[in-house]
């Protein structure tokens, strides 16, 4: 673990939703339903995903939401730098897992490990 | 109405420009208008505002001077030009009501200090009969005033935090609203009612069951974050038609909130590097 954050279940799931598109912007309640994520998560997560850099956040334009009647809403995007090194630790926590499963299916190859 | 955009769009640092709407406001209003004196009150205003700015980011007197270009549009004397120009300094600036009666006269300064003296008694907690009964009292110029501040605020409410625009839009209805159309001016009443109600519109969902039980949660955050994260949830809770929709995001996200406040309370959680 080399990462500027803990690579925890729902990290992975909005770094994976956001780099479907790293351009977009986004907002919370997008990301979640992306991610599969309850809001309750999904907004401890994407403060600390904000304060390593990885994601920033900013307003939408005031007088595009006044002119719809609604408050403004707070959009998040990945930095460049966040979503390489996002990519990056995705890929290594995928290759990590991959090697442990072959290493699990050739040292288990009897027929116990079969029938667990 | 149609000096709108035009307050907007002027470039504040620029002094050439920056009275350009003004003044051609005043070519129709107030032809005989001194403008070499509101444009003194501007420089003095701008010199002492210097490094201040709006929640909006604009330079802090983008703001005396759209007040002033809403007076100079019901044609306005050039006392109350200059005092709108100023009207803030003395309270916000080191600026003291002496020098300013010294450089634009007595008229000028009883302006100045009667805005500034109106704004301590509508402080919170006052009754709105209790401020319209001081209101009743006060000089119909100094309402005059205080109107077109209030009105610019309220053209530039989206920049504060949710629960302040509800606060603001309700006293616009209560008090100033009133006062607009007790002095005749109907320009500035109708505008102002527009945007009191289309701001209360906006935010209604602050008040709604859901939108307090997230607030009331969210006083488990650092204050200096609190807003920005009620600003954003607030304006969630709008995008979603269905109440039940609503009251599953406010419970969700009320769910997450301590472990929000701790994220962002633990300085070095975040960064922690092992091995």
């Amino acid at each position: 673990m080399k990462y500027a954050i803990k690579m925890t279940g729902p990290v992975q799931q909005v770094l994976r939703a956001m780099l479907e598109d790293a351009a977009v912007r986004r907002y919370g309640l997008e990301i979640s339903k992306q991610a599969g994520l309850e809001t309750g998560t999904l907004y401890p997560v994407m403060a600390r995903l904000e304060r390593v850099g990885w994601v920033e956040s900013s307003w939408e334009d005031p007088d595009l939401s006044i002119s719809d009647g609604r408050p403004r809403r707070r959009y998040y995007q990945l930095t460049k730098d966040g979503a390489e090194q996002a990519r990056l630790a995705l890929a290594e926590i995928s290759l990590r897992r991959e090697k442990r499963r072959s290493s699990l299916t050739s040292a288990r190859p009897g027929p116990l490990g079969a029938s667990l | 109405m149609t000096s709108r955009p035009q307050i907007q769009a002027q470039p504040p640092a620029c002094h050439d420009d920056a009275l350009a709407g003004l003044r051609e406001i005043l070519r129709v209003t107030r032809p005989d208008a001194h403008v070499e004196r509101i444009q003194r009150a501007y420089d003095v205003a701008a010199s002492w505002h210097r490094g201040q700015t709006r929640r909006s980011g604009d330079p802090y007197i983008t703001h005396p001077l759209a007040v002033a270009t809403i007076l100079a549009e019901t044609g306005a004397d050039d006392e109350m030009l200059c005092a709108a120009m100023l009207h803030d300094t003395i309270e916000d600036t080191p600026y003291t009501l002496a020098a300013l009666s010294c450089e634009f006269g007595a008229g000028v300064a009883a302006l100045v200090a009667g805005t500034t003296a109106l704004d301590q008694i509508k402080g919170r907690g006052r009754r709105v009969s209790q401020v319209m009964a001081a209101v009743k009292c006060a000089d119909t110029r100094v309402l005059a005033i205080k109107l077109a501040d209030r009105l610019h605020n309220m053209r530039t409410v989206q920049f504060i935090p949710q629960v302040k625009q509800l606060r603001k839009a309700r006293e616009s209805l209560d008090i100033f609203v009133r006062v607009a159309a007790q002095l005749g001016m109907d320009t500035i009443e109708v505008e102002l009612e527009a945007l009191a109600y289309a701001t209360m519109k906006r935010n209604r969902h602050a008040r709604s069951a859901s939108g307090r039980l997230l607030l009331a949660v969210a006083a488990l955050l650092p204050a200096a974050i609190r807003t920005r994260w009620c600003e954003e949830w607030l304006a969630e809770l709008h995008t979603l038609p269905a109440r039940r929709d609503r009251v599953r995001f406010a419970i969700h996200t009320a769910s997450g909130i301590p472990r929000l406040a701790f994220t962002v309370r633990m300085p070095a959680w975040g960064h922690r590097r092992s091995g």
